[in-house]
């Protein structure tokens, strides 16, 4: 059998490892802002058990974007911006919180449509300039049929 | 012409197996391909900051020498000394981690450099205040630049090697399993038209007796 050659073993193992290191930034359970902001270090823990440590500006610019504390408690840290290989396309995940925080960000006016919202490239660089640490890539693999 | 996989039968179940492999393997390869680019913009801004972060610490370190120069001659060396070895205290650079993209960077923070500066306010003048506060000032942009150039270090280190399997998988394996999935195919389609001929030869034979 083809999968008893230990080269070819060798290789299901890399590319799979490939596809656990690829998305193991994404936190175990995201955190409120209004949490966040009352500790003395302000982090996440990651699905590889390492930590992610947030920086107290971006949280305090966060709060200052958002007056309200609803708002605040609403708002899950880091904020996911998925990138699909399918559909070649890159779109911020959240709630209307969150699209609403992001067309303050950008200056333009962005809609939720089923809990995303697509952005360019562009914006990417613009939107992680300011939000380093705040925010965090999740690579979603093509779904079609090869 | 890629070389094709090693095959021990041409049999069906292996020309699923490969297309099962196949199917795999391109997406990965599109995942890579899409974190590569990812990771190259995050290189590319780190890359930016660090220059001016840089430029930023020569010249503070430049504007600090400027005003110990100014205290030192408004007071004295032997009182800038005195005052310097009261101001000494400890400091603290929190560490931790951050993740971009999957690749781990160091995240410090300088801590404890806010606060009383120790020395006193009476025996001073302004020109010791303002050097205490751009030698602060300077520990926290060297702090800044410390995290910066690692980053750009274990990305780049991390764009390579995603690179390596990237160009792996798009010119050696994927080609590989195309080249032994068409060879498979072209073998069943033999195969095929072997047993077509025999079964005509054999339809011949029967119809003359």
């Amino acid at each position: 059998m083809t999968s008893d050659i230990p080269y070819e073993r060798l290789l299901q193992k890399s590319l799979q490892g490939e596809l656990k290191i690829v998305n193991s930034q994404l936190p175990v359970q995201p955190k409120p802002l209004a949490d966040l902001l009352d500790e003395e270090y302000p982090q996440v823990v990651c699905r590889d058990g390492t930590t992610h440590l947030f920086r107290r500006k971006e949280l305090d610019y966060l709060a200052g974007l958002l007056d309200d504390d609803d708002a605040r408690k609403e708002l899950g840290l880091p904020i996911m911006i998925e990138v699909s290989s399918g559909a070649g396309e890159i779109a911020v995940l959240g709630t209307d919180v969150t699209a609403a925080l992001i067309s303050r960000l950008l200056g333009m006016p962005l809609q939720s449509k089923g809990g995303r919202v697509v952005i360019h490239k562009p914006q990417l660089a613009l939107l992680r300039q300011k939000l380093r640490t705040t925010t965090q890539y999740v690579f979603r693999p093509p779904t079609e049929a090869l | 012409m890629a070389q094709g996989v090693k095959v021990t039968r041409p049999t069906k179940i292996e020309l699923i197996k490969l297309r099962r492999r196949l199917v795999l393997a391109s997406r990965i390869q599109k995942i890579i391909k899409d974190r590569v680019s990812i990771l190259v913009m995050e290189f590319l801004q780190i890359a930016r900051q660090t220059v001016a972060t840089k430029q930023k610490l020569l010249t503070e370190f430049a504007d600090n020498y400027r005003a110990l120069s100014l205290a030192a001659g408004h007071h004295g060396y032997l009182m800038l000394e005195k005052e310097l070895i009261a101001a000494e205290r400890d400091l603290g650079v929190a560490t931790g981690t951050r993740n971009i993209g999957g690749v781990r960077i160091p995240a410090f923070e300088m801590k404890g450099a806010e606060g009383a500066q120790g020395y006193s306010l009476s025996d001073t003048s302004a020109w010791f205040d303002e050097t205490a506060r751009l030698s602060t000032q300077c520990l926290d942009t060297m702090v800044e630049l410390a995290e910066l150039q690692r980053s750009m270090d274990l990305l780049g280190r991390e764009i390579n090697r995603s690179k390596r399997i990237l160009n792996a998988l798009e010119y050696l394996i994927i080609p590989a399993l195309g080249v032994t999935i068409k060879y498979l195919n072209m073998k069943f389609e033999e195969r095929d038209r072997e047993e077509r001929a025999r079964l005509k030869r054999v339809k011949v034979l029967l119809e003359r007796k």
